[in-house]
Parts: C-alpha cells; structure tokens; sequence
C-alpha cells in the first residue's frame, strides 16, 4: 500500500480528533490539575493545596445544599418528566389531524431557546401580577411565591424544565410504542391479557431500552442545568435553587476561586460519568431487546 | 309456528328485560361520556402549552400599567408597538443577529468539514487505533458544555481570544453526534457500490463527495438542522465566553433586555422574547412534521 | 458505432495465484488461462472461490501471491479503474442519487471523456440496450430488469477489454432470467470481447458458456467446453456437479456382477440417470440392476425415477415416455456409459468390460 493510502484515515480524522482534544479531552485533565490548586486567576502564580480544595467543599454547607438541590431538582424532574411523558404517549398515541396538533403543541417548547422559557415563565410566574397565580386561582388556590420563596423555588424550576422537556420525550415514547409490532398485542389478547397485564408484561418490557434511553439523557440534562437558574433565580433566594454548575459559575467568574470551582467541576465529573456507567451496566441486565 | 313479536317474548324472559334498544343506549351514553372527557383533557393539554405564549403575545401589546394588573387582563387597550421597537432599541440587536448567524453557520460549515471525512474513515477504513479513536469520539457526547467552560475559558482568556468568533465557533468546530449518524450513514452503503465506483475510475474524494455524501443527504440535513438550532439557541457558551458586545449573539441581547431599564418591564420584554420566538414558532408549524420527524427519530437510535 | 474491438490479444493469465485471508487459504496456486474472446464461466458451490477469482481479476481484490496477465501486461499492481476491465454486479450496484445518464457516464468523467464524445457515447449505448426513454430516471424507479441493463449500459460504454459479471442474473425472475440469458449469449457474439461470467447454476453456465471452468473448494477441478464436461468429466465432483438429478455414484466394492480388466483400484463408478434404459432391448449389453420404484416425477417430457436397489438408491431419467407404472424394474446401463473413478476421485479412463449377457447385477 502506497505511503498515501496508509496515512490517509489519519488524515481524515485528524481534523475532529483535533477539536475533541482540544476542547473537550484536554479541558478535562487541565479541570482536574487545577482542582489540586488555589489560583484566583488574576495573579500569576498557583498555590498547590493538593485535595484541600475537596476537603473544603465537603465541608461547606453551600456546597452540599448545592448537592442536595441538584440531586432533588434531578429526581423530581426526570421522574415527572420519564412519568407524565409516558402516560401521554400511552394518551396520544393515535392518528388524526387532532392528535397531530396536540403533539405538535406539546412539542413546540423543545425548539424554542432556553432563554426564550426562561424568560417567559419568569414572567409566568411573577408573584404579583403572573398568570400562574390566576390560573391556580380558579381552582380556589391562593397567590403563590414560586420563584421568590426558598420553599417553593425549585420545584418551580423543575415544573418549567418538566413543560419543555414533557413534549420530546412525550413523542420518542410514542415512537416506540408505534415500533412494538402489533401481534404481540394480539397473541396476548388471544391470552386474554387485562389491560394492565397487557401494559406491565408487555408494553414496558419492549419500551424498556427507550425508557433507560431517555432516563439517562434527563439525568445528564438535570445535572447540568444552568441557563434558567441563571436567568430566573440567581442561584436564590437564599441558595435554595443553587445547583451543580451554577456553583461551579459563582465561584470560577464572581468570586474568581478558580481551583475550588474546579474541584467542584470534578465532582460534577465523577457524577456524570457514575451515571453514564451505571446507565451501560443497567443497559445490559434489565433492557429487554425483542 | 308463528314467529312471535318482541312483546310476546318479553314475558318469557322477565321482567327486568330491556328491550335490545335501551342497552344499545346506554352503551352509546357510556362512549360519548368517554369522547367529552377526552375532548376536555386533550383542549386542557394544549392549553398548558399555549396559553404561555398567547400571554406573551398579549404582554407584548401592553403599556407598563396595565401588565401590572392582577387579575389580568388579556386584551390591552391598544396596541403598544412601540414595544417592539423599544426592544430591538435596547441594544444593537441587528448586530446580535448578525452575530448568531455567523456563529451558528460557522459552526455548521466547520462541522460539515471535519465530520464528513472523520465519518468515512470511521465508517470505511480499518487503520491501526480506529478503535481508539473513535471511542474518544464517542466519550466527548457524554462531555457537555457545563463541564469544561471554565477550563476552556481559561484556555481562551490566555490565549487573549475571548470576544472573538474563535471562541464562539472553534470548540464546536467538530461533533461527535455528527460523526456518529453519518458514520451509521455510510456504513449502511453496499460495498459493491463503492467497488462499482473505483472500476469507474473515481478517485476516493470523488466516491465520497459524489456517492457517499448524496446518499447520506437526509442525515446530513437532519443534523444541520439539529446544529443549526442548537447553536443558534445556545445563550450559555456565548454568556462564558464573551464580555462585550463585539461577539454577542441574540439570546444574550434578549435576555439584557431585563437590566436595560431598571425595573423589569415586563411588556418590552415579552416583545424582546416574541422577536426571538416567532421565527422559530412559525417555522415549525410549517414544517411541523418534519423537523418532528428528525428530532424523534433520531433520538430513537 | 462500432462494437467490435480491434484490438489485440486480451485474453487472461493466472500464474500461481494463491489467496489467503487471515489464516483460511481460499485459493490455492491457480493457474488458469482464459481465452481471448471467449465466454468463461466460473461455476461452482458457494464457497468455492469463483467470485474471489473474479474479484482478484477485476483487481477488487489483490492476491496474495501469483501474477495475474490481462493481454500482456501484468496487472498485479494496476488499480481496478486502469486495468480496462468492466463489471456487471449481481446487485447491479447503480448509483441511486444519479440518473441513468449520469450513472453511465460516470466512468467516462472520471476518465476525462470530452463531453461531445461522451453524450455520443451514452446516446449509442442506450439505444443498443433500450434504455432511451429512461435516461432521466432514478434506479428506484425502474423494474429489475431495467436496472440490469444499465448496469450492462455502463459496463459496455467503456468499451473494456474483459467484461466480468458476478452472479448477474440470481436476482431475476425466471422468466426474465431466460430471456436476459439469450441477450447475453447475444450480446457476447455481437461485442467479441472476452466474457468472464460467475454462476453457481449448472444450468446457467452450461447454457452459456464456450469455456467452463469447474472449481470447488478454491481448486479448479476442470476447465474445459460444456459437452466435454458433461461427457468427458476428469473427476467426481465435476462429474456430479454437471448434470441435473446428478451422476449416480457408488461404491465400487458395492456392485455385483461387474467384470472389469484392469490393474488400477477402482473406488468408484457411476452413471448418468438419462443412460439408465427402464426397457432395455434384449441384447443391450450393459450393467443390469434388479430394482424397486421408489417415486417417480413426469415433468412433461421427461421423468425421473428414483430407484432402490442393493448397491443402492439411484435416479433413472428417460424422455417423451409414459409414466412407468410397475414397481418392480430392471435397469440396465449399457457398459460404454458407465464412468469409473479412483479412490481419490480421478476419472479412470480405458476400462474394458468383458460382456457378459444378462447377469443379474444385484437384487
């Protein structure tokens, strides 16, 4: 084989194998290698604290109301989202022009920016003069704080992240179902399967793999929210909706504490990377392929 | 024998016997009950997710006063216009659009350019450390942006490119997802096609510029749709990464809009917001099928 | 235009050409000539190695050793587009994002065919293989058949020196099957062009081919004119091969009655199913077999019985008969139609059988 035709593949990979190493291998070790540091960007000399940096942030109560916040913010929106995404797919899971129009509703806010829905539920959800409060209003509720009060901020958020992600995964879900082929319903109303039989045994098996498939992509997304935090909240009031990268922002660009916002950033590594495992050891035991 | 009437039957069978046109009823009852509630549930639904924008719609229209009305008012006196022209005012919203575009066609076109070529190798070629390569490939999906900005801020403040394109475009200059459907893509051609094409003759750039990449159009399109949007949408990197307006793309000049004024005005802002959402929402329900079409199925790997 | 080449000499050379992949060796020092002009048919079980053969000729696969002669050059290290060699696939491999037009001359671009001469080109082909109406159209939206064609149209527009076609016709039906057969036939008498063809029917190649080479297991077992194969096979598996129900092969220790002269082992012998006479004349002098019907097929004008006897069960073919209705039978195959075979599967010729009249020959 000619020098040329060796090399080639090379060649042709070269380009992106740059831009990956570049921009995502490498900010990761140089994440890690100042984690073991104390720098305040400014001055040009680091401080090596080795682990101090870890330490602290364990021992900071902010830092773990940040943890708790992110992995409650996680569980309440991957299990509202994964939960009511599927009952509506099991709903609108039917032809029509009707039908087309509702998905295409609950569809619309996954293309709009993050800005947009932050802003419009910011908006939303004003204590004084938002039209959530007049909404819950007709149904006898009183005026809510939603994003002003420490209570009830973050599950404000998680019911705006729940609104823009409900219609994506809403829709994989129905493509799934459409992808079960059809004679298994009917073998197992030969059965005489009940509905719910019909549902646990069979349904939920075969929509298994997109089930963990879209589980997996939420919690990866909830981890790593930011924009409506940033927009909406500030981190506020009083920390309760401060997440993971959110911190990380505050104490690398306001309070220039590169080497523990770092740290923080490994954190936020190591659980993302439990999760994408976890996800591939699941992927192989329960996942049922039919 | 004589056949016997309904009537005649009726004794025989009891007193509680319906004759069949009453339990023919009550099953037609039972269905149209099911229809309404149905009919409520899914207007409820789309509800949820118009009634959000219509209140923007309203918002926009309104004077200062009368959003700070509770309970609110839908229809505004008039009109207000101005707002809108406030909203592209508070900042050199043109530029910022200019901006977005450069930056997200930029990214389009460098991805065009570094994807393709890594996909056909991937796809085509056995070369020692493809293995290797390709699952480093694959490692970067699963490496958001919210993981390494500082890190690669840094990088930029050092090597003093903050508020240029660069910054904007350069670390999204390849895409790992790209490279992963366009390699399935090319896998899927037949070998014979390509041994067809070099008993033709054609050198490798041309069996993957005139074969390769004609056959893979609809993945192609579907991902710079994917990207387009994506990066056109994008408000966190450009947040990191710019200090200034040289750079600055549309979703940051909306979001300003709330700090221009002091007090949050809500209508100016609502109409700031419009001018981003409606493109995009008129758009998609033009074409509403297919960009549902190429989000959903492929995300179903 | 002028179809016909003027050219020399192409006819192609395999010296010692051997393949290995990993660690499997497929083809084994072959050496083979194909004539110039003629039509070669590869043919044999899957697996054998015809489509690597023609695949190391078309240069889409390299050899592992052995050189391999188109005309007189040796092409080992000339790439498939330069070795003047066309290719008919069995998928027809058509470009699906080009229009027939486009498909066929793309060869011609690639090789930098002015356009005038190029158009002129693509107009006479097309014309010759009926392609004209559909010039414009996509391979998806033609029939089979009319995706053959193309594949034919701009295998031919490069006017090569060796046109290869891999298992062309496997994915046609029947009907179209025969009827793209005789073009083919055709089309070589009209071109004069050396035609290499791979099939694993035995039909298919016998109909078609003046050259036959038999291969199996990446061996050839022989190579020779269709008749002579059938009547002249050099050992068992071309012998059972050719022929359809195969020869009927048995053990040679397991026949009674059989006299032969000879020095050399014999391991076994065979006939063919259509030399086997139901109703032998009364002094056919021949190997006879006491036998029990066991089904008997009438495809129209032939009929085939398959027959049980001691040494063992056996096909009868005869033709325009009516349908043999007795259980019991006598076959009788006549001594110059009985083919005998050494222990190791080479044809023994020569062998004399001392006549003996009417012997029972097992029962």
């Amino acid at each position: 084989m000619a020098l040329w035709e060796k090399l080639r593949p090379y060649a042709m990979v070269a380009p992106a194998i740059l831009v990956f190493s570049l921009f995502f291998i490498y900010p990761i070790f140089y994440m890690i290698y100042l984690s073991l540091f104390e720098w305040n960007f400014i001055s040009p000399v680091k401080t090596f604290v080795g682990l101090q940096n870890f330490i602290d942030l364990f021992q900071d109560e902010e830092f773990l109301q940040v943890l708790k916040n992110s992995f409650i913010y996680t569980f309440l929106t991957v299990t509202l989202t994964i939960g009511i995404s599927l009952f509506l797919a099991l709903w609108l899971n039917r032809t029509g022009i009707i039908y087309g129009i509702v998905q295409g509703a609950i569809f619309s806010p996954h293309i709009i920016s993050l800005v947009s829905i932050s802003l419009l539920w910011s908006w939303l959800m004003d204590p004084e003069y938002g039209l959530l409060n007049w909404v819950i209003g007709l149904f006898g509720f009183g005026k809510l704080q939603w994003l002003s009060h420490p209570d009830t901020a973050l599950i404000s958020l998680v019911i705006v992240a729940v609104w823009k992600g409900v219609g994506f995964n809403t829709l994989v879900f129905i493509a799934g179902l459409q992808s079960i082929p059809k004679d298994i319903y009917e073998a197992a109303a030969l059965d005489q399967s009940k509905p719910w039989t019909t549902f646990y045994k069979i349904t939920l098996p075969m929509l298994s793999p997109t089930i963990f498939f879209l589980v997996i992509i939420c919690m990866l997304n909830s981890f790593q929210v930011f924009e409506t935090i940033y927009i909406m909240t500030q981190g506020g009031p009083v920390n309760s909706t401060n997440t993971l990268v959110y911190y990380i922002y505050q104490y690398g660009f306001q309070f220039f504490k590169i080497g523990y916002a770092s740290a923080a950033g490994v954190i936020l590594l190591i659980i993302l990377a439990i999760l994408t495992i976890l996800y591939f050891r699941l992927l192989s035991r329960r996942v049922h392929y039919g | 024998m004589p056949l016997k009437s309904a009537d005649q039957l009726a004794p025989e069978r009891g007193s509680d016997w319906l004759p069949p046109v009453a339990t023919l009823n009550s099953v037609k009852v039972a269905r149209f009950v099911i229809r309404v509630i149905n009919g409520i549930g899914l207007t409820l639904l789309v509800l949820i997710f118009a009634l959000p924008f219509a209140w923007m719609i309203s918002t926009s229209f309104k004077t200062l006063p009368e959003t700070m009305v509770f309970p609110p008012k839908w229809l505004p006196e008039n009109l207000v216009w101005e707002n809108f022209v406030r909203a592209w005012n508070t900042g050199p919203f043109l530029h910022y659009f200019m901006n977005s575009v450069i930056v997200a066609v930029g990214i389009l076109c460098l991805q065009m350019l570094t994807v393709i070529p890594a996909a056909y190798a991937f796809a085509r070629y056995q070369f020692r450390g493809s293995g290797f390569l390709f699952g480093m490939t694959m490692i970067t999906l699963m490496i958001p942006a919210q993981l390494i900005f500082l890190p690669v801020y840094l990088q930029m403040s050092a090597w003093k490119l903050l508020d240029t394109y660069f910054a904007l475009i350069l670390p999204f200059a390849s895409s790992a997802f790209g490279i992963f459907l366009l390699r399935q893509s090319f896998k899927q051609v037949p070998e014979e096609l390509i041994e067809a094409a070099r008993l033709d003759n054609a050198k490798e750039w041309q069996i993957i510029l005139k074969i390769m990449v004609p056959m893979a159009k609809p993945v192609l399109v579907t991902f710079a749709m994917f990207s387009f949007i994506a990066h056109w949408n994008d408000y966190f990197w450009p947040l990191v990464m710019t200090t200034n307006d040289t750079v600055r793309t549309l979703p940051l000049g909306i979001a300003q809009i709330r700090h221009v004024e002091g007090i949050v005005t809500w209508n100016v802002l609502m109409a700031g917001n419009m001018i981003l959402v409606m493109p995009i929402l008129i758009v998609f329900f033009l074409a509403q099928r297919q960009i549902i079409r190429a989000f959903v199925y492929n995300g179903v790997k | 235009m002028s179809l016909r080449r003027d050219e020399g000499v192409a006819k192609i050379e395999l010296k010692n050409v051997t393949k290995a992949f990993k660690n499997e060796v497929v083809i084994q020092e072959m050496n083979l000539t194909i004539q110039d002009g003629s039509f070669t048919v590869l043919v044999g079980p899957s697996g054998c190695g015809k489509s690597t053969t023609l695949r190391m000729i078309a240069g889409l696969e390299k050899q592992t050793s052995g050189d391999i002669w188109i005309g007189d050059k040796c092409v080992n290290d000339t790439p498939p587009g330069m070795r003047d060699v066309a290719m008919v696939f069995q998928n027809y491999a058509l470009y699906p994002t080009m229009t027939v037009r486009e498909n066929i001359e793309f060869g011609l671009k690639n090789r930098k065919v002015p356009k005038k001469e190029r158009e002129a080109l693509v107009k006479d082909i097309c014309e010759i293989v009926g392609l004209t109406p559909y010039l414009d159209k996509k391979p998806h939206a033609l029939s089979g058949g009319q995706r053959q064609r193309v594949a034919l149209a701009r295998a031919m527009v490069k006017k090569p020196k060796v046109f290869i076609f891999d298992e062309p016709l496997s994915n046609l039906d029947a009907k179209l099957r025969n009827q793209m057969r005789t073009e083919l036939i055709q089309l070589h008498q009209r071109l004069g062009t050396t035609f290499v063809y791979v099939t694993h029917d035995q039909v298919e190649a016998m109909s078609m081919g003046d050259q036959i080479v038999v291969m199996n297991k990446g061996k050839i077992q022989q190579v020779d004119a269709p008749m002579k194969l059938y009547h002249d096979p050099e050992n068992l598996f071309t012998a059972q091969f050719i022929g359809t129900p195969a020869m009927n092969i048995f053990h040679f220790r397991e026949v009674e009655g059989l006299h032969v002269e000879t020095e050399v082992e014999i391991g076994y012998f065979g006939f063919r199913p259509e030399h086997a006479l139901l109703h032998p004349g009364y002094y056919t002098e021949g190997l006879a077999v006491e036998g029990e019907i066991l089904t008997r097929e009438s495809l129209g004008a032939e009929n085939i019985y398959q027959v049980k006897a001691k040494m063992g069960t056996f096909f009868v073919k005869n033709f325009l008969a009516p349908l043999e209705q007795k259980k019991h039978v006598r076959v009788v195959v006549p001594y110059e139609h009985l083919y005998y075979f050494a222990p190791d599967g080479q044809r023994i010729r020569g062998i004399e059988v001392r006549a003996r009249s009417l012997v029972a020959g097992g029962a």
